[in-house]
């Protein structure tokens, strides 16, 4: 009766977490979480800009200004 | 053919993760579980916990799929932008910036213009409000226009107040997208190249210092076509408020790392320059949905939405700049909050059906995709831990959970911390931002339900009585005007929804 008692939760047995459904949904949940995990991370670490001095020499061919005398 | 190109790449990217998953699957199942330790913690009170964590192995596998596949769509839509800004060619892509720039050199074609376009519906609790504002820009509108769709209030009389340009709608039956092309219909075709629109609402209120910047981005640049506002919660408005608020605040964010690509051009306030508005309303019908002649898509639910994708597909040079700031109103009641989001989801997954998948659309089908797969791990997230909860005599601590819970926690704090104290607080409290998540998540399945089963279109406006004194722009099904469209969301705060999902696992996973 004890043994019982202690075996099982306070809804379902304690058997539930030992079936097969049960590791199956885990290792699930484990995956997606690991995913998500390292998108959180993706969106922690700061953006990679490329520093101006790696940038190639790009000048523009012709100015972008609605002036056409503009500086380029 | 690049269209088969990406269906294939889903499908293997699909093929491979559910592959390596039946691989962990059979492999964790004969896996030696370590029994959980009993330790003490300050040395009095009883705990178990367990160092188990998934094999080394699983976790690569797991991050590099993820990782690759959100490199893949970002890339795909880095592609798609930079085939628009290096394309010449006038037939397929009328609106890239190189084609605009082709048809401008060498000649002056006068300084930017910025008309201001209000549609307004009953709007006298705030119309005056928002012209004053606008007014005191400190780089003034050159025209303001509020179109006045079937007001029955005092809205006309505040405007002519102001010295505005009132015109009223003839006949609309169509709202607000209706109201706006009866007026831009008489406007666009006589503007020129460097006259520019911006439509906004009739609650928006401007940052200090956006038509500046939009007038010194569309002067320095005769390649753009659009200037989307980048909305933020405005103050107050409680603890829904607050949700609603970090949502836009991580939004902002997102759009800050993306270094101003556009989601969306929200129709709270954007500004077109003419010619992307004169080739948007020339191709409906051929290259893009809808009807020829009409700036706005009526059969739309989100016509903001709607339009930017037009103009994507038109190739159109697009940005929201940091300075381009609008506060945007927030729904007070949970009810109202429902038929906003529904309306925009709803929108959004029509819209995006509307194009197809193609190269400009892959980017937001992603992202519906995202969210559709987020909802499925949110929940059984869910129910693990009420399993394990209600199923286990002992709680067991699983230290690589925690931590995992902490990169979480950390996730969430760091993308709020523009948002003031308050914000980062709730964000470190992760259950109620995940319980908001769960209520989006619901929306969301509604809202794709009800196209699976072709329910008709709500507008979601909410009833008079909801209303509290700031949401005036939401209205009443009598008066069947959706006059607030700051549509964004789905796709944007999907991003950051999507990956927020999961939070922490203070309990494990055996």
């Amino acid at each position: 009766m004890f043994e019982t008692f202690i075996r099982d939760g306070l809804l379902f047995p304690q058997s539930l977490i030992e079936s097969r459904f049960f590791v199956i949904l885990a290792t699930l949940v484990a995956l997606n979480t690991t995913v998500y995990a390292a998108l959180a991370i993706a969106k922690l670490v700061p953006k990679f800009v490329k520093p101006s001095w790696y940038r190639r020499g790009r000048t523009r061919s012709e100015t972008r200004s609605i002036f056409p005398d503009a500086d380029v | 053919m690049y269209r088969r190109l990406v269906g294939l790449l889903v499908l293997a990217i699909a093929i491979i993760g559910f592959g390596i998953f039946w691989w962990t699957l059979t492999t964790t199942d004969t896996a030696v579980t370590t029994p959980p330790t009993e330790g003490f913690l300050f040395t009095t009170w009883p705990m178990f916990y367990s160092w188990q964590a998934p094999p080394l192995f699983a976790i690569i596998a797991a991050v590099t799929i993820s990782l690759t596949v959100a490199f893949v769509f970002v890339g795909l839509e880095i592609r798609d932008i930079n085939l628009s800004r290096r394309s010449h060619n006038s037939n397929t892509k009328p609106l890239a910036p190189w084609v605009l720039m082709d048809q401008t050199r060498g000649v002056f074609q006068g300084p930017v213009t910025i008309t201001v376009v209000v549609p307004a519906h009953n709007e006298e609790d705030v119309i005056g409000a928002t012209l004053d504002e606008l007014l005191a820009q400190s780089r003034k509108p050159d025209h303001v226009i509020v179109i006045a769709d079937n007001c029955t209030d005092r809205t006309i009389e505040i405007a002519r107040e102001r010295g505005v340009e009132v015109r009223e709608s003839v006949n609309n039956q169509q709202k607000k997208a209706g109201a706006l092309n009866q007026v831009l219909a008489t406007l666009i075709h006589t503007a020129g190249a460097n006259d520019t629109f911006m439509i906004m609402d009739a609650d928006t209120r401007l940052k200090q210092g956006f038509l500046e910047a939009a007038d010194k981005h569309f002067t320095d640049d005769r390649g753009l076509s659009a200037i989307g506002g980048l909305f933020y919660g405005e103050e107050g408005g409680g603890y829904i408020g607050l949700l609603q608020r970090n949502e836009y605040t991580r939004y902002q964010r997102d759009i800050r790392r993306r270094r101003g690509r556009v989601f969306v051009l929200t129709g709270t306030a954007s500004i077109f320059r003419a010619p992307a508005l004169q080739a948007v309303a020339s191709l409906r019908g051929t290259a893009i949905p809808g009807v020829a002649g009409s700036v706005y898509d009526t059969a739309a639910l989100t016509e903001d939405n709607e339009i930017t994708i037009a103009l994507k597909t038109l190739g159109a040079l697009m940005t929201s700049p940091d300075e381009c700031k609008v506060e945007t109103e927030l729904m007070p009641t949970w009810k109202m909050l429902w038929r906003q989001r529904l309306r925009w989801q709803r929108g959004a997954l029509e819209n995006i059906a509307a194009y197809g998948v193609n190269s400009t659309t892959t980017r937001y089908w992603s992202q519906q995709l995202g969210i559709a797969y987020s909802v499925f791990a949110l929940w059984t997230f869910f129910l693990l831990i009420f399993l394990q909860v209600f199923a286990s005599d002992v709680w067991i601590w699983y230290p690589f959970w925690l931590l995992v819970g902490a990169v979480f926690i950390l996730e969430r704090v760091v993308s709020v911390w523009s948002g003031g104290w308050a914000a980062r607080a709730l964000a470190a409290t992760l259950i109620p931002e995940l319980l908001y998540d769960t209520y989006l998540d619901i929306i969301f399945l509604k809202g794709a339900l009800d196209i699976a089963f072709k329910r008709q279109a709500q507008w979601g406006h909410e009833q008079p009585g909801d209303r509290v004194t700031v949401a005036s722009s939401e209205v009443g099904p009598a008066q069947a005007h959706p006059a607030t469209h700051k549509n964004t969301s789905n796709h944007h705060k999907n991003n950051s929804h999507a990956h927020s999902k999961h939070k922490s696992h203070s309990k494990g996973h055996k």
